[in-house]
């Protein structure tokens, strides 16, 4: 058959092929590496599969590996990885607005004397729309905006509620509920929002009709839409966490918090963690799945009053605010002490909020600062307050509430006699992503927006400290595999073993008392089975000499060096010994014809 | 002095020019602009695999007219919906399956069944064979669709059991007793082709496609033979386990080719090493009874004894798509359609059974975006096939036996609903096959060391290749 195949000009035979290409192959060709270039024109030049190069996949990092076909996945997969890596970094270049900002020109100038009224003037008419007054008389006001910044939800805590577009000037719903009114929130886009009221939390549609009275929810005070899982988060007076999957209206789980009434709760959006802020002083972190909180800590020495997480570092920087006027900001990976923290001026409950760009808004008393990103993340040990990037004085108090609009540069500042919106250069992302949230979207992107982020809705077990946990490998098992005297190897926690377990399992135990042990227990089994005059017979000599019932004596599982230097005697006692024994065989053997009898002499 | 410049978001950059217009999109792939997206991609996999499973009715038409059993079918070359039938009663049926209508019935083309049908290269004329020891050439090109009467008949010794035409000559090759070349002009077979020492009954001969001139045959003496016509020699047999029933090159790569074996397995071998298979197919739970290559060779299908269509990826020896009816019988015969998306399968109650290759796949007319949609929903399932979860989805096994080999898991029953009969059989299948493996185990443990070394399942299968 293979000379019908070569006669008729086919395929070559296999062997054949292989045998020509082993002399190029050891020539000095140099693996060929990855080309970006060749990657990213691959993609649309595609050649079958037979006509392929195997040659050109980068064989650097999976070289380990036996299996071929495993190889060649792992390879295209790592060629198509980076591939996709330079295509991200090119399309940075398409990013088309920059960040505002405030840059100084000379040593002297700082950003916080230039005040609001200067930085109206300096910009253009559409940016300056941003600040504004409104004027309101329902107590002190509470905001919220949408996930695209568009719109904004205010609460008065008299029972004056409105929703309404900034941008535009127009109004969705306005609500008089003249009961008290501690929180509210927008869920998943401007048609719904939730208020939070003086006995239950109640759902609104976007031309203020009441949806939906939560009555599980009891005396809520803060509220929080988790707008990936399509949860609503509240808690209130009675200091239970409660999940509302607002997707298909169940209770999903309530955490007890036994901490009291809490007023202070934020969300990280990278995470999906709810922080908790308590009367003790405590800053708890909350999952749906951890009936215990996931992370407790003493952030203060009073009540805590405001809790906000830093978006711009992936959620990495918490801020804390206590009743005793300190602001705090922690990593959160790593809880020992605070980055830095400052007293504020003239006490109060400090509000905080962070931006999308990492500017951290602290409103107290009657002034709103801003401070910027490289100075507030810096662990710095004097608890002085970080250079101040912008400040703000607002005469009516009490603030009590700060947000940041979402792309774009404005603070929403909330107090007794309405909201102050004040612009804030440089705090804002300037790009925004369509897929994600888009400010311009109209009724039918909306519509179709909500339809595909229901379909992604990621199941609430999901939400965990590392969000990254999801398509990990799962980590090697904790168990250690262990045999206990013969037994079968079990899987058994390092902990849960006994001592010489562990000792052995970590490689630290004594093993040479283990031995001597272990021959005069064999001893002993077998002499329960000989008779008497065997086990007088076999007795071992010279077991109670002083030295070695000390050391028989000594416990098995420790490293003495007294015993350690007595063996070692003996040892050489020994050796000694066997070396003298030795000698004098040589001595007396030496003369002695060998015999044929020598080989039925015991040998030593 | 200081420098201020405030953000604003030009609305003409982000809003339509004219109404109507498509809103301009904006991209910022910053990751920190996308929390969760892992976890939003994973359940994007997994509804994607739940909707490949809810969308899953691979059934797609029954052609009748035959009133036995359907033995044989062939597609026409260069048509995408023509595909002729033979069956048991000795008709001949030709099919077009996107009006699935009868082209052409000649319902008493043999005495006794036709067993063999084959097309001429430029699909005119059909040949067929049949246990009345006739070979028989019909025109079906064109107008003169419509006779009964063949334009030629060729009188054999012996009854035919298969039937195939060259690639681009006027012979074919026809199985009986022997394998005998046949012209299309002449009336008695140009050459006999044997094996020297063979006394075979020849199942099946097929030619392959691209090295036009060697054949391969299998026969009822558990043997599968390769011919060179030029030659007019047998130039290798092969010597198996089990007697093979049907054959099929593979329109892609040349030297491979496939085999269904009586004994639940497919083979495909290398015709260069024919001494171990490449890869053995293991799902079948009784005797394989026809196979067929996509012609896009990276597939191909298998109909058994069992009652059950099988579809295979090529190299993949486990998990095959499994399709079943009610009322499916015996499936004597199956191939695939010219442009690989249909399978077709007869069978012994005497109906043609259109399936889809891909279950779930949508018939009809695909717009881009939805193209791009099933395009990502694929890459998706493959990027997240390792999720437990999204595999519990897609897979085919449902539990794995704790076992140390592997190649036992696949005959063990899947989440796709079998028939009672089909399950059981897997499950005693399964038990037998263990209880194989134990016994053998437990006696090379109790063999002195290195005496019995066990054999790897590939080198089971060939008893003796000879030249």
């Amino acid at each position: 058959m293979d000379s019908l195949i070569a006669r008729a000009d086919a395929i070559q035979p296999y062997k054949k092929r292989k045998t020509s290409h082993i002399p190029a192959k050891s020539g000095p060709s140099k693996p060929k590496k990855s080309d970006q270039t060749s990657n990213s024109v691959a993609k649309h030049t595609k050649v079958p599969k037979s006509l392929q190069d195997t040659h050109e996949l980068p064989e650097d990092g999976y070289k380990h590996i036996a299996n071929k076909k495993l190889r060649t996945h792992l390879n295209r997969q790592s060629a198509r990885g980076a591939r996709a890596q330079a295509l991200v970094e090119d399309a940075e270049m398409l990013l088309m607005d920059d960040a505002g900002g405030m840059q100084v020109e000379s040593e002297m100038d700082r950003t916080w004397r230039v005040g609001q009224t200067e930085i109206v003037q300096s910009t253009g008419q559409e940016a300056a729309k941003g600040r504004r007054e409104y004027k309101l008389d329902s107590g002190p006001y509470r905001s919220r905006y949408t996930r695209n910044g568009r719109h904004l939800a205010i609460v008065g805590r008299t029972g004056h509620v409105s929703t309404f577009d900034w941008q535009t000037g127009t109004v969705h719903a306005e609500l008089q509920l003249q009961e008290t009114c501690r929180d509210i929130t927008f869920l998943q886009d401007q048609s719904f929002f939730a208020v939070a009221q003086k006995k239950y939390v109640f759902i609104y549609d976007r031309d203020g009709v009441e949806i939906h009275c939560l009555k599980a929810h009891i005396e809520p005070t803060r509220l929080e839409f988790l707008p990936y899982h399509w949860l609503l988060a509240t808690i209130g007076n009675p200091g239970y966490l409660k999940y509302q999957d607002t997707s298909t209206g169940q209770l999903l789980i309530e955490h007890r918090t036994k901490l009291g009434a809490c007023n202070a709760m934020t969300q990280n959006l990278h995470n999906a963690v709810i922080h908790l802020g308590h009367q003790n002083g405590c800053v708890t972190l909350w999952t749906p799945n951890l009936p215990h909180p996931a992370v407790q800590l003493l952030a203060h020495l009073g009540p805590v009053v405001s809790v906000s997480v830093d978006p711009s570092q992936g959620g990495r920087y918490m801020a804390t605010a206590g009743r005793d006027g300190t602001v705090k900001v922690w990593d959160c990976r790593n809880w020992k002490g605070a980055v830095r923290e400052w007293t504020v001026r003239g006490g109060g409950d400090p509000e905080l909020d962070w931006s999308a760009r990492g500017y951290l808004s602290v409103a107290s008393s009657g002034t709103v600062n801003v401070y910027n990103p490289p100075s507030i993340h810096t662990p710095f040990n004097a608890k002085t307050a970080p250079p101040l990037y912008m400040t703000h004085p607002i005469p009516h108090r009490p603030l009590t509430s700060v947000r940041f609009a979402p792309f774009q540069d404005i603070l929403t500042v909330g107090h007794a006699a309405g909201l102050s919106s004040v612009l804030v250069p440089g705090s804002g992302e300037p790009n925004f992503d369509s897929r994600e949230a888009d400010p311009f979207e109209n009724t039918k992107a909306r519509g179709e927006r909500e339809v595909k982020s229901l379909l992604d809705k990621i199941q609430p077990d999901l939400i965990t400290l590392d969000p990254e946990m999801v398509g990990n490998l799962a980590p090697p098992s904790k168990l250690t595999v262990t045999t206990f005297d013969g037994k079968p190897a079990v899987e058994v926690p390092y902990a849960r073993l006994p001592r010489i377990e562990r000792l052995r399992v970590s490689g630290k135990i004594d093993e040479t008392e283990d031995n001597s042990g272990d021959e005069g227990g064999v001893n002993g089994e077998e002499g329960k089975k000989l008779s008497k005059e065997e086990r007088e017979k076999r007795k071992t000599r010279g077991k109670g000499k002083s030295l070695k019932r000390y050391l028989r004596k000594q416990r098995k599982n420790v490293i003495d060096p007294a015993a350690v230097a007595i063996r070692a005697k003996l040892e050489k006692q020994k050796e000694e010994k066997k070396r003298a024994a030795a000698a004098a065989v040589a001595e007396s053997g030496e003369n002695k014809k060998p015999s044929a009898l020598d080989r039925f002499k015991r040998t030593k | 002095m200081v420098k201020i410049s405030v953000l604003q978001h030009d609305p003409s950059a982000h809003l339509p020019v004219r109404p109507g217009d498509p809103t301009p999109i904006s991209r910022n792939l910053n990751p920190l602009m996308h929390p969760f997206s892992r976890a939003r991609e994973r359940t994007r996999a997994l509804n994607a695999a739940k909707m490949d499973r809810m969308f899953a009715k691979p059934f797609v038409a029954s052609l009748e007219g035959h009133i036995d059993a359907v033995e044989v079918l062939c597609r026409r070359p260069g048509s995408l919906t023509d595909m002729a039938s033979g069956s048991w009663d000795g008709g001949i049926i030709l099919h077009n399956l996107s009006t699935r209508k009868q082209i052409l019935k000649v319902p008493q083309a043999h005495k006794g069944k036709a067993s063999g049908l084959c097309f001429s290269p430029d699909g005119e004329r059909l040949l067929s064979c049949g246990v009345d020891r006739n070979v028989k050439l019909w025109a079906v090109g064109g107008d003169n669709a419509s006779t009964s009467t063949p334009l030629n008949v060729f009188p054999g010794k012996a009854a035919f059991n298969s039937i195939d035409h060259h690639r681009t000559e006027p012979l074919f090759a026809t199985a009986s007793n022997t394998v005998q070349i046949w012209d299309e002009t002449k009336s008695a077979p140009v050459s006999n082709l044997t094996f020297p020492t063979s006394t075979e009954t020849i199942n099946s001969v097929r030619f392959n496609m691209s090295e036009s001139s060697v054949l391969a045959s299998i026969g009822s003496d558990r043997t599968f033979t390769l011919y060179d016509i030029r030659t007019g020699k047998a130039e290798r047999r092969v010597v198996m386990q089990m007697q093979s029933n049907a054959i099929s090159w593979s329109p892609t790569f040349p030297t491979t080719i496939l085999l269904a074996s009586e004994d639940h397995n497919l083979y495909t071998f290398d015709i260069r090493h024919l001494e171990s298979p490449t890869q053995i197919y293991k799902a079948h739970v009784a005797a394989v009874m026809s196979c067929d290559w996509s012609p896009t060779g990276l597939e191909f299908v298998s109909g058994g004894w069992d009652r059950t269509v099988r579809i295979w990826q090529e190299g993949r020896g486990r998990a095959p798509e499994v399709y079943h009816t009610k009322r499916m019988q015996r499936v004597t015969s199956s191939i695939f359609s010219a442009d690989a998306r249909f399978v077709l399968s007869g069978s012994d109650d005497g109906n043609v059974r259109i399936w889809k290759a891909k279950a779930s796949e949508k018939l009809g007319v695909i717009t881009a975006r939805e193209r791009a949609a099933i395009e990502y929903r694929n890459t998706l399932k493959e990027r997240w096939r390792v999720d437990s979860e999204v595999d519990r989805v897609a897979r085919f096994v449902i539990f794995v036996v704790p076992c140390h080999r592997v190649f036992l898991h696949d005959v063990i029953s899947s989440t796709r609903h079998l028939p009672k009969s089909v399950h059981q059989t897997a499950k005693l299948k399964t038990t037998m096959l263990e209880a194989r493996r134990v016994k053998d185990e437990r006696r090379r443990k109790h063999s002195r060391l290195g005496e019995s070394k066990p054999k790897p399942e590939r080198k089971k299968v060939v008893i003796a290749e000879q030249t």
